[in-house]
């Protein structure tokens, strides 16, 4: 077993300390309305976020980590994070996402920055206080534990399937088996997405995917105004 | 169960001038927010923020408002997607990014953080909170300091609350100090009930004592 693997795994493990426990990326509202209710309509669900936005946030950190790859001096790194951030931004629709967002990329960077302490994550820092998109920093991380641009596509595809799969058994209390056998089942179209977002990874900037759920930008942001929620997002 | 004796590591290094954060655990029902509510009223004179895991509504905060005459800015709640054991010990993110935000903003002087209401094996991360305060009720049973956990054996503080419930319930007062003693050694216990003494002047005693330390401690590097 080799050093990058077992970074891989750490990054990819729910108890690695990144804040993502506390969001549940839509499923407390699709609940609360009836759209999930099961296991059938969590699995719908979760394929739905792994098309639209599960791609795009594979791709944009790709891009990130690809770029940071061939980035000769502090000053490249600097310009790829801001690229790559900005496309990031362009591509969340509703503010309460893209602080959501950031939120979370402040989160696993602080984390990341314990495990790996090298100079791209020290840059995000600087660069982005209120932090930089999370698929932005999971391209930087990526690149501080040595994983590969096929590790980092993984990476974000695997927590596209968890973190919402999780919030429905702690919600819903679905059989847990069930669920990850349904995590399980979207292994092969997981697969795709991530073998897809690799490919995106030498396009330029603004022809990297950049789809979404509408439904779900609307949702969350009345989900934020709720007087009562359970879940971050 | 034996008592708790982790190793003691996982400090946080505050700033020079930082507040002394304060946890506060304990399972449901127990008097939590009472406290808060109670210290905040007590200590007028101290720069607090607030910083509560509990589910916590729009009526919550006017309450809080109205009692503790603590802004409502300074009232933040944070979501720990059903799991408040994980938020204040596992991954602490979402509640070290909200303290954090909140001493920039307000440069209190004390955080307290109230935990959502779990079990006997909830404990904050030292990474997280510099004093732990652990409050169980006289109606939980008198049972429950016996049954130990590290929230009533190695906490700062353990605050028995309702101790005028007591004689309605059946509880041995007595047994309860006394099993909580052997779980705690030095440690301090304070018997009250806050509906009676809702000023909480033992607790207030304590916190001011800790606040009185915390310059000294966090300039010798020594902050648990």
């Amino acid at each position: 077993m080799n050093v990058p693997l077992l970074a891989v795994m750490l990054l990819a493990d729910g108890r690695f300390p990144a804040g993502g426990h506390a969001h549940s990326v839509g499923v407390e509202s699709a609940v609360a309305d009836g759209r999930v209710r099961d296991e059938a309509s969590l699995e719908e669900f979760v394929a739905a976020r792994l098309a639209t936005t599960g791609l795009t946030d594979a791709s944009l950190a790709v891009a990130t980590a690809h770029r940071l790859g061939s980035a000769a001096s502090e000053d490249d790194v600097r310009c790829v994070l801001l690229a790559v951030d900005a496309e990031a931004d362009a591509r969340i629709p509703v503010a309460v996402s893209r602080q959501a967002s950031r939120r979370l990329g402040r989160q696993l960077g602080r984390a990341a920055a314990r495990c790996w302490p090298a100079g791209e994550l020290a840059e995000l820092a600087g660069l982005f206080p209120d932090g930089a998109h999370q698929s932005v920093v999971f391209g930087c991380v990526g690149v501080a534990a040595g994983a590969s641009l096929e590790d980092i596509a993984a990476l974000v595809v695997h927590h596209t399937l968890t973190t919402p799969a999780q919030a429905g058994v702690r919600l819903l209390g679905l059989d847990p088996f069930g669920v990850a056998a349904l995590v399980s089942r979207l292994h092969r179209m997981g697969t795709a997405v991530a073998s897809d977002a690799v490919r995106f990874a030498t396009s330029a900037l603004a022809d990297l995917p950049a789809g979404s759920v509408p439904l779900l930008d609307i949702e969350a942001t009345r989900h934020a105004g709720w007087d009562v929620r359970l879940f971050a997002t | 169960m034996g008592a708790f004796h982790g190793p003691d590591h996982g400090h946080r290094h505050p700033e020079p001038g930082g507040a002394l954060r304060v946890g506060i655990a304990g399972p449901v029902g127990t008097g939590k927010t009472e406290l808060v509510a109670c210290v905040c009223q007590a200590m007028p004179d101290v720069s607090i923020v607030v910083v509560t895991n509990d589910i916590f509504t729009t009526e919550d905060a006017e309450i809080l408002y109205r009692r503790a005459v603590l802004p409502p800015e300074r009232i933040v709640p944070v979501q720990t997607g059903c799991c408040p054991h994980t938020a204040i010990r596992d991954d602490i993110s979402e509640n070290l990014d909200t303290i954090e935000r909140l001493e920039r903003e307000f440069r209190p002087e004390l955080v307290l953080v109230e935990s959502g209401g779990d079990n006997l094996t909830a404990c904050f991360s030292k990474a997280l909170v510099d004093v732990q305060i652990f409050v169980i009720d006289v109606a939980g049973g008198d049972k429950v300091p016996r049954k130990g956990g590290p929230g009533i054996s190695s906490s700062d503080l353990l605050v028995i609350n309702k101790r005028d419930l007591a004689p309605m319930v059946g509880a041995n007062l007595a047994v309860m100090e006394a099993d909580a003693a052997v779980q705690r050694g030095e440690r301090v216990t304070i018997v009250t009930s806050l509906r009676e003494e809702p000023g909480a002047p033992e607790v207030v005693t304590f916190l001011r004592r800790r606040l009185a330390a915390w310059p000294d401690l966090v300039s010798a590097g020594h902050t648990h």
